[in-house]
């Protein structure tokens, strides 16, 4: 009999609870078990038995989710490899939920995992809880109130996470997997953020961001130092033998090597992460003389506000809106006009001005943009998705397209869950036309449709791509064919100018166009630039010359951000290095 | 390891047997069923709508669940199914035009014959469907209204991994953790006139988790006589084929034991131990490795934080070392832990030839 175990071989842990239930059952005569019942349970475990380290067994618990190839490879690589402690740094709209989702959910298969904490932006908190039910079949809890801390697996905000009382709960915790999404609020180490994950007890970690590096080589350092201090030496020899200055590196092979031990990140363009292509047609379209005397009467009533009120810019958002507004339809118009009538005092001369812009809007019968869209729609004779910003506008054009026998659904932010899945489904379904005026947010997922017309646009440019992004995203077949309306001699032709010609938005995916508008906007807003822009100049010549040398700034950070990506000898080799 | 569908089927439809429910309809795809208050306890997570019946002794009114093994030929079957009720209801509205009125008043169109369902299927109102079809017709896929209340048929799609089937799983470990069984001699012993001995063992089926950053599992069903002090390693095979039940057949005595429960249970272990330890232990080395190499590096990074001059940075850096070190060892450090699905005392015919040994 062998009793002698060798010193080297792992230490074997007995838990004796079996026994001590028998006896007992010995002992009180009953109650037995049913031996059907008895087999079951042999057969269900060996059935779930994990029977190999290294074979992903998380897939065939999944129905109904269908991971991507550059997703299971990073689950299996993070597993197997990383061991469980890494920065998920995929560009965006490539899936790292997907990637942590397959990653938890092996780890549960396992056994290796029970206590989970996801912090995560406080507006996706619930968006994370549904995901993990529907795709992985995992049941999170949202936190809400200090007890939910007890459940296994809890979703919460970081902001909340690292406040008192909830963080001395937090940190008396040990946490079998921490998840951060939006990983990049940790690259400060000052921060009470940074301050809080280092003292949280974890044994495996997952940090998400698309932007592991946004301005200074130290925040890669200061993730890494969270995930597995020591990785990349010490600061002082992390900074002589990587940085040259903040965005420079040098020795970049062997920097790359470390930092693929503990990172990943899949770029859209590698390999089979191929997407097919964006094709723009902008339509050009001509006001008729009485939508042009409505813009131009609501443009000079404007400036003529602005004035008055000395330039001061931030009393005179609501008035900007209308000038936007203006752009998309007249009924968009009317509802804030109506609405800024109501607060003026009784006696307030601005009153007559706006009664004369609402004749002017009583006396507009046709609708250009409207027409043309219905026209594309005819003409293109498959499914596709309008979006405008305005709410007005939306219930106009159902309204235009019903009359006319086509039937539209509406898709908006406000609309609870129950109901958006719903429009969703109509979609899919019989509708040919979905007009929505929401594009961020989840759920949103058209790849089955690839047409899409801009009926106006954002003046964000990263509102503008989320647009698109709902449409042209992993999964989507064909080409996607965008339809950018824009009336002549208004605003609208200077932003699809600058959207379109300066950012070249429409066409390319630009993965750091995050990056660029974050270093465009150190001094103001783009969407407050405009305003200013389109507020002051005296003529439409000044506003084309603003607006165009708005756009030469762009421009050239774009430069900026994309050499950084292609050479290695130019200032900032980041995304080079990134892009390993 | 996976489940297939039917396997999956037949666990499901034994363990529904076994605990009493009602089966109102099944097919390969599918089964609907009244759950039996057992089950019902369960699976649903009520605890206070029972904590409330035993107080009150009320009748429970336990949950029907229709059990989906197979969605796409399910979904399939029941269109089938609907497009021939509502075939037969069109026809026989047809035959109701064309026949002449008669004066005898009762109207007795042709029962259609050739389109009825497929036998085997619990035919459902099929007004609903009808329903869902017209609505279907103007607004694409519309999402019936929830049914609640007593009635209400909750659908459960039962695939390997699905939340429901676990829950049956678990639901089956817990009703089936202790057993004492005796075997059934059959016909044969009851006419014999010579009474049988039975020999009574200690069978546990033992769950074995090799454990660091990863993990493998291994199930070891190993049974020890509790007379002979015999351990055979392969209990399994030996309960296989043998028929068992929870009463003392007629005609049979069981022999005394020599071991007691707690020397059985050592007997088991020891036996374990030694089919542990021959496990390939080269993933337990392996870990090993990692770990150290992981302590070396955070060794090299907090060197010269703990020798810091400001003490309240000293003390932050031993804090972190001491936390992260814990962590690492927490992580990699290889183990196994033993766990047992279920135990049970067997009492069983003994082997016709004794001289089978099968302790190695």
């Amino acid at each position: 009999m062998n009793t002698q175990r060798e010193a080297d071989l792992p230490k074997v842990e007995f838990d004796r609870s079996w026994y001590n239930q028998l006896d007992t059952r010995l002992g009180k005569g009953g109650p037995w078990d049913s031996w059907d019942l008895f087999s079951l349970a042999i057969q269900s475990e060996e059935a779930a038995l994990v029977t190999d380290f290294e074979e992903m067994q998380c897939l065939k618990h999944l129905h109904g989710l269908e991971p991507l190839p550059h997703q299971t490879d990073t689950a299996r690589k993070v597993l197997f490899e990383m061991r469980g402690r890494a920065i998920l740094a995929d560009e965006v709209g490539l899936g790292k939920t997907i990637e942590a989702g397959l990653i938890l959910k092996e780890y549960l298969i396992r056994g290796l995992v029970r206590k989970v904490l996801i912090l995560v932006p406080a507006s996706l908190v619930l968006q994370w809880v549904r995901e993990l039910n529907s795709k992985f079949g995992i049941t999170a809890t949202a936190q809400k109130k200090a007890h939910s801390w007890q459940s296994d697996i809890v979703v919460a905000s970081m902001d909340t996470a690292k406040r008192d009382p909830h963080k001395e709960i937090l940190l008396g915790q040990e946490y079998d997997l921490v998840i951060v999404d939006e990983a990049h609020k940790l690259k400060n180490k000052k921060t009470t953020n940074y301050q809080f994950m280092l003292k949280l007890r974890k044994k495996y970690c997952l940090l998400l961001t698309a932007t592991p590096v946004q301005n200074d080589l130290d925040e890669l350092f200061n993730l890494i130092t969270l995930l597995k201090p020591g990785q990349l030496g010490r600061q002082g020899d992390f900074s002589a033998n990587f940085v040259v200055d903040k965005r420079v590196v040098k020795n970049e092979d062997q920097l790359k090597g470390e930092l693929a031990k503990v990172m990943i990140r899949n770029r859209r363009g590698d390999g089979q992460l191929n997407f097919t292509k964006r094709i723009v047609r902008n339509v050009p379209l001509q006001l008729s003389p009485e939508e042009q005397a409505l813009y131009d009467g609501v443009t000079s009533f404007i400036k003529g506000q602005y004035q008055a009120s000395g330039g001061n810019l931030s009393s005179m958002l609501s008035l900007v809106t209308l000038q936007r507004e203006v752009c998309s339809s007249r009924d968009a118009v009317f509802v804030t006009l109506v609405n800024l009538s109501k607060k003026l005092a009784p006696d307030s001369p601005v009153r007559d001005q706006i009664w004369e812009l609402v004749h002017v809007i009583k006396a507009i019968k046709e609708n250009t943009k409207a027409e043309k869209t219905m026209e594309l729609i005819r003409e293109m004779n498959e499914k596709v998705i309008v979006f405008t910003e305005y709410r007005a506008t939306q219930e106009y054009l159902l309204n235009y397209f019903r009359d006319r026998g086509l039937s539209a659904v509406p898709y908006r932010g406000g609309m609870n869950r129950g109901k958006k899945d719903w429009m969703m489904d109509l979609f899919r379904g019989k509708s040919q036309v979905m007009i929505a005026t929401e594009a961020g947010g989840e759920g949103i997922n058209l790849q089955f449709c690839r047409n899409m017309i801009n009926f106006d646009l954002p003046w964000n440019p990263m509102r503008v791509e989320q647009r698109i992004g709902r449409v042209h995203r992993l999964g989507q077949q064909n080409d996607v064919r965008i339809y950018n309306l824009s009336t002549n001699g208004t605003i609208e032709e200077h932003i699809l100018n600058l959207l379109h010609e300066k950012i070249n938005m429409f066409e390319t995916v630009i993965g750091s166009l995050d990056v660029i508008l974050e270093r465009f906007e150190k001094k103001h807003s783009l969407e407050k630039s405009l305003y200013k822009i389109m507020l002051e100049s005296e003529s439409d010549e000044e506003l084309r010359k603003q607006v165009e040398s708005l756009g030469q700034s762009l421009d050239s950070i774009k430069q900026e951000v994309i050499s950084a990506g292609d050479s290695q000898e130019e200032e900032g080799n980041l995304e080079q290095l990134l892009g390993g | 390891m996976t489940m297939t569908t039917e396997q999956i089927r037949d666990y499901v439809l034994t363990y529904l047997q076994t605990t009493g429910c009602q089966i109102l309809d099944q097919s390969p795809y599918h089964v609907t069923t009244k759950l039996s208050p057992e089950a019902d306890k369960e699976l649903t997570g009520r605890p206070f709508y029972w904590g409330f019946i035993e107080r009150t002794q009320t009748e429970p009114e336990t949950m029907s669940f229709l059990f989906v093994f197979d969605p796409e030929q399910y979904d399939a079957a029941e269109l089938l199914k609907s497009e021939n009720a509502e075939q037969e209801r069109r026809s026989k509205l047809h035959a109701q035009l064309n026949q002449p009125v008669r004066s005898s008043g009762a109207v007795s169109g042709p029962q259609s014959e050739s389109s009825g369902p497929p036998s085997g299927w619990v035919q459902p109102a099929s007004a609903p469907q009808a329903e869902d079809s017209i609505l279907g017709r103007y607004f694409g896929v519309v999402r019936p209204l929830p049914n609640v209340g007593p009635g209400r048929i909750q659908r459960e799609h039962l695939h390997f991994g699905s939340p429901r089937l676990n829950s049956i799983f678990s639901a089956a470990k817990r009703g089936g953790s202790c057993v004492y069984l005796f075997e059934d001699p059959g016909q044969r012993q009851r006419v014999t006139l010579f009474p049988a001995a039975y020999e009574p063992w200690l069978g546990v089926c033992f769950k074995a988790e090799f454990a660091c950053d990863m993990k493998r599992e291994e199930l070891h069903f190993i049974g020890v006589s509790l007379s002979s002090g015999r351990v055979d390693i392969h209990f399994r095979e030996r309960l296989e084929g043998r028929e068992l039940t929870p009463r003392l057949p007629e005609n049979i005595h069981i022999e005394p034991t020599s071991l007691s429960l707690d020397q059985g249970r050592e007997a088991l272990e020891q036996a374990l131990m030694s089919r542990l330890d021959a496990v390939d232990s080269s993933w337990a080395i392996e870990a090993h490795n990692r770990l150290q190499e992981e302590l070396e590096l955070i060794d090299a990074y907090y060197k010269d934080l703990l020798l810091e001059e400001d003490p309240e940075k000293k003390l932050s850096a031993q804090e972190q070392y001491g936390a992260r070190r814990q962590e690492i060892r927490w992580q990699y450090e290889p183990r196994i832990l033993v766990s047992a699905i279920n135990c049970g005392i067997f009492h069983l015919r003994p082997d016709p030839l004794r001289q089978i040994d099968r302790y190695r």
